[in-house]
């Protein structure tokens, strides 16, 4: 059973989404964080469809709770997070959470993900979602990936391709994130390893619907991620 | 003499020139007029004198003139895609950044929407 996150401990967390082409799936996403008593800071990755006007019709609802930067162009979800990063630190927080905006993370697990920093046993977590509710394709991606992010980044973890993660700002600032798609995962994880940043892994629920499915780490990134993770060798 | 071996040393001295004017306009580098210049010397003399790309082919372990040049050509388109490659890869970094310093600096509020 997780602790309860505080009033005040809620008012010092930014929680990062960024969004591709999200329109029909953010809004609940962003409603139910709200009414947890989360700040958020959405990032709409250059979406064609109406996500931003989406939410934009949010932030009407919650106006002090989110922030909304918009990048012209898609960029990926690495640029898109990392932009989150910078832009959340100009609000000052303590603790710092990104997650996927489309549903497939359940925003229960934002209390679980940040106890571990609350209570000061950790500063960075990564919400790690069970094998074996994956898809068989998508579990066997990610089993490759976290075979590849053990041997280039000397890192062993259950679950490299996760979107849901926490950390502190002090540690934020420790780490440099380069990624420009999914690399990020691994990436921020390598970092936080690199830099000694105490860290945790949290049991998380993962929500797959046909769309969720659709996007993430499938055969074709991870090959991708391959990749780019030789090139960063050199 | 045969056709391409008067086009071959025209097309050269074209390119040379080419990228020796790039090179006064600070459009290149000295490096790249370099290893361009050198490779169109060496295209206009295997085409010029034919028998010359046998004698190179001989000094690389190669038996015949032509399969040299194939070889050449190849690690020149090689030699290229790796820039282009590089150099995509650069701007696209830029435009990455840029992107993202756009969005940070224009916060998008409730105000400017209405």
């Amino acid at each position: 059973m997780a602790i309860e996150i505080s009033k005040e401990d809620k008012d010092a967390t930014y929680v990062v989404l960024p969004a591709y082409n999200e329109a029909t799936r953010i809004q609940p996403v962003i409603d139910e964080i709200a009414e947890k008593g989360y700040n958020m800071v959405i990032v709409n990755d250059g979406s064609s469809d109406n996500t931003l006007d989406v939410v934009l019709e949010s932030k009407r609802k919650y106006p002090d709770q989110i922030h909304i930067f918009s990048l012209t162009i898609n960029r990926g979800v690495g640029i898109a997070t990392q932009t989150g990063f910078d832009a959340v630190l100009r609000f000052n927080p303590k603790y710092v959470v990104s997650m996927d905006s489309d549903g497939q993370h359940s925003v229960d697990d934002l209390d679980n993900v940040l106890e571990p920093l609350v209570t000061g046993r950790a500063k960075a977590v990564i919400g790690v979602r069970p094998f074996k509710d994956m898809p068989f394709s998508r579990s066997f991606a990610n089993g490759i990936m976290n075979l590849l992010t053990k041997i280039f980044y000397k890192v062993d973890v259950s679950d490299s391709q996760t979107g849901f993660r926490a950390i502190t700002i002090d540690a934020l600032k420790q780490i440099t994130i380069n990624a420009r798609g999914y690399l990020i995962s691994s990436e921020f994880i390598r970092e936080v390893n690199d830099k000694n940043i105490p860290f945790e892994e949290v049991p998380i629920k993962t929500i797959y619907t046909p769309e969720t499915q659709a996007k993430g780490t499938n055969v074709n990134e991870a090959i991708k991620i391959l990749f780019q993770m030789i090139r960063h060798q050199f | 003499m045969l056709l391409y071996s008067i086009i071959f040393p025209i097309i050269s001295i074209i390119a040379i020139v080419w990228f020796l004017f790039r090179y006064l306009n600070q459009k290149q580098s000295l490096l790249t007029v370099i290893l361009w210049a050198i490779f169109w010397i060496i295209v206009s003399l295997f085409a010029i004198f034919p028998n010359f790309s046998n004698a190179f082919a001989k000094l690389f372990g190669i038996t015949r003139g032509l399969d040299f040049i194939i070889i050449l050509v190849f690690a020149v388109l090689v030699y290229t895609i790796f820039k282009l490659y590089n150099r995509v890869d650069k701007l696209r970094d830029d435009v990455n950044t840029l992107v993202k310093e756009i969005a940070l600096k224009n916060e998008i509020t409730l105000e400017e929407e209405e």
